[in-house]
């Protein structure tokens, strides 16, 4: 039940279902009948299930979280004592629980990126490129989601991804659409000269000797010359999204210098 | 003197918003630098008591979810609060809902009380229901408290007070961690395409580090309006004549930033003339 009073009061568990009968928990924990712990299991599966579901979206692969939570569930079967009265759910979320952050403090969840979230990154950003090639613009997420048959916001938290972990070897040179394998360095250098930003102010143009020959080819191309970011990642031969990141590092290198000048 | 929340958040209830909610959340574990396991039991508790609102508060009509967020000395205080009808409504008033409040919802309380370290369901006398939820925050992490600026209640649910999505946060460095979040959730919404979503972070990102300065308050409130393809934006409080030098964002140095990347970008005068508000388009003309 849940207590709703005027004054403060701290939540209670209350059970999705009905428990399952007192008797099967004393057949299993006193006797030991391995049927009424199926029967349990069975009955308290689905409580498991929308646990797994809830914690840790978008980080494993949904069929191990499941196992970890059915190892929290037969855990909580083992430990629950149903003469204090409390209904069985109430003890049994937060073992489950438990036992997944368990898991994922002791598999490094905590300090790398997922795996999951890592395959999915990657995922995302070969889709991109694949749809914006075939479509000549950039794809929405909705699109993204569709054709990769993700959620929504799975496509979000890896596109976040991408812009947060340069560890994911995300800028390592792939092969264009006609097969050429560019260097990224190459293809800016040789339009350096005629990326010169001549028309910004003096202390602008400072500034920016402290930016990185192609991140300042792709501010004049987004900033004076209008260009889109995929025509400006057609153009130097990267992904949008790696064009989004550049951008967005400079900007903010640009502030952190201004500032400090 | 009154306080406010460090971040507000007013969204209509719908199901699709507590993804807003959650990116907001996200910005903020990272900026105070929560690890994967923190953010996610936050993340996880936030967006049981969002999905309560959104299902049942107002029994398949529209309103308001609210989430405020606080950071104090060593935690993090997340309120989440509807205007919709109470639990004990519910269960007076029976009908075909009635159980869900109570029994659907149960399990999602059941998940707040196992994942926060401390969490409290009020029904306040107003009317409606509100969750309290604490978790653990590292302790540098405490931020100065943010004043009401005796600008209003209007000032922290949205720019002009008329818009059904609002965030106002702290100016400063929690703007910069939530900010650019929460706008490039709204233009997924919009069905902007990765490219132009890119543009309104770096809008975001302009506004957030360039605001505190031009601000006639200590929040940067946002209201947002979304239309397919179609992102309305407006920011304020900021002192009269600010408004035109945050578009010019002359602290970047690349003066047309703002005007390069919006449709359109205006002034208008707000608070009878004492203050401005930023209003910005941006469009995705794909």
């Amino acid at each position: 039940m849940i207590s709703v009073a005027p004054t403060p009061s701290t939540l209670r568990a209350a059970p999705t279902r009905g428990d399952a009968a007192p008797e099967l928990f004393a057949s299993w924990q006193r006797d030991r009948d391995a049927s009424a712990r199926e029967a349990l299991v069975r009955h308290y599966m689905p409580l498991a299930r929308g646990l797994a579901r809830r914690y840790g979206r978008s980080s494993e692969p949904f069929e191990d979280l499941l196992q970890v939570a059915s190892l929290g569930l037969l855990k909580a079967l083992d430990r629950y004592d149903a003469e204090r009265g409390h209904p069985f759910a109430s003890f049994a979320v937060p073992t489950i629980l438990g036992e997944m952050r368990r898991y994922f403090r002791d598999s490094g969840w905590a300090v790398h990126v997922p795996r999951g979230a890592q395959e999915r990154a990657l995922k995302v950003r070969d889709a991109q490129e694949r749809l914006a090639n075939a479509e000549g613009r950039a794809p929405t997420v909705g699109q993204l989601a569709e054709y990769l048959e993700y959620d929504v916001e799975d496509v979000i938290d890896a596109l976040q991804a991408i812009q947060a972990y340069e560890t994911l070897s995300l800028d390592a040179p792939r092969p264009r659409a006609d097969g050429e394998v560019v260097a990224y360095g190459d293809t800016v250098g040789k339009n350096d000269e005629r990326y010169e930003l001549v028309e910004l102010d003096a202390t602008l143009t400072a500034v920016l000797g402290h930016i990185p020959a192609r991140e300042r080819a792709i501010l004049r191309m987004r900033f004076v010359d209008d260009l889109t970011q995929t025509e400006i990642a057609e153009r130097i031969g990267i992904s949008q999204m790696q064009v989004s990141r550049l951008l967005r590092r400079s900007l903010e290198q640009l502030r952190t210098l201004a500032h400090a000048g | 003197m009154a306080t406010a929340p460090h971040v507000r958040l007013t969204l209509p209830n719908r199901p699709e918003n507590v993804l807003v909610v959650r990116q907001a959340l996200s910005g903020l574990a990272a900026r105070l630098g929560l690890d994967a396991i923190e953010t996610n039991d936050l993340n996880t508790a936030v967006t049981e008591a969002c999905n309560n609102v959104a299902m049942h508060a107002y029994e398949g009509e529209e309103g308001p979810l609210e989430v405020d967020v606080d950071v104090l000395d060593g935690a993090l205080a997340v309120l989440v609060r509807d205007q919709g009808v109470g639990i004990e409504t519910h269960r007076r008033v029976g009908g075909a809902s009635s159980e869900h409040r109570t029994a659907g919802g149960g399990m999602g309380l059941a998940v707040i009380d196992a994942l926060a370290e401390h969490a409290e369901f009020l029904e306040p006398a107003g009317g409606g229901t509100e969750v309290r939820m604490e978790f653990p925050a590292p302790d540098d992490s405490v931020l100065p408290p943010v004043h009401a600026d005796g600008d209003g209640p209007d000032a922290g649910t949205a720019a002009d007070g008329s818009s059904a999505i609002a965030l106002s946060v702290a100016a400063g460095a929690l703007a910069q961690a939530v900010l650019p979040r929460v706008l490039s959730a709204l233009a997924v919404r919009a069905h902007f395409t990765t490219d132009r979503i890119s543009d309104v972070q770096l809008v975001a990102d302009v506004l957030a580090a360039n605001a505190g300065d031009s601000l006639g308050a200590s929040r940067l409130a946002v209201g947002v309006s979304i239309a397919p393809r179609v992102l309305d934006l407006r920011f304020g409080p900021f002192q009269a004549g600010r408004g035109a030098s945050m578009i010019a964002a002359a602290a970047d140095g690349l003066a047309p930033v703002i005007e390069r990347l919006t449709d359109s970008a205006r002034v208008a005068p707000a608070g009878s003339g004492a203050t401005e508000t930023l209003e910005l388009r941006l469009v995705d003309r794909h």
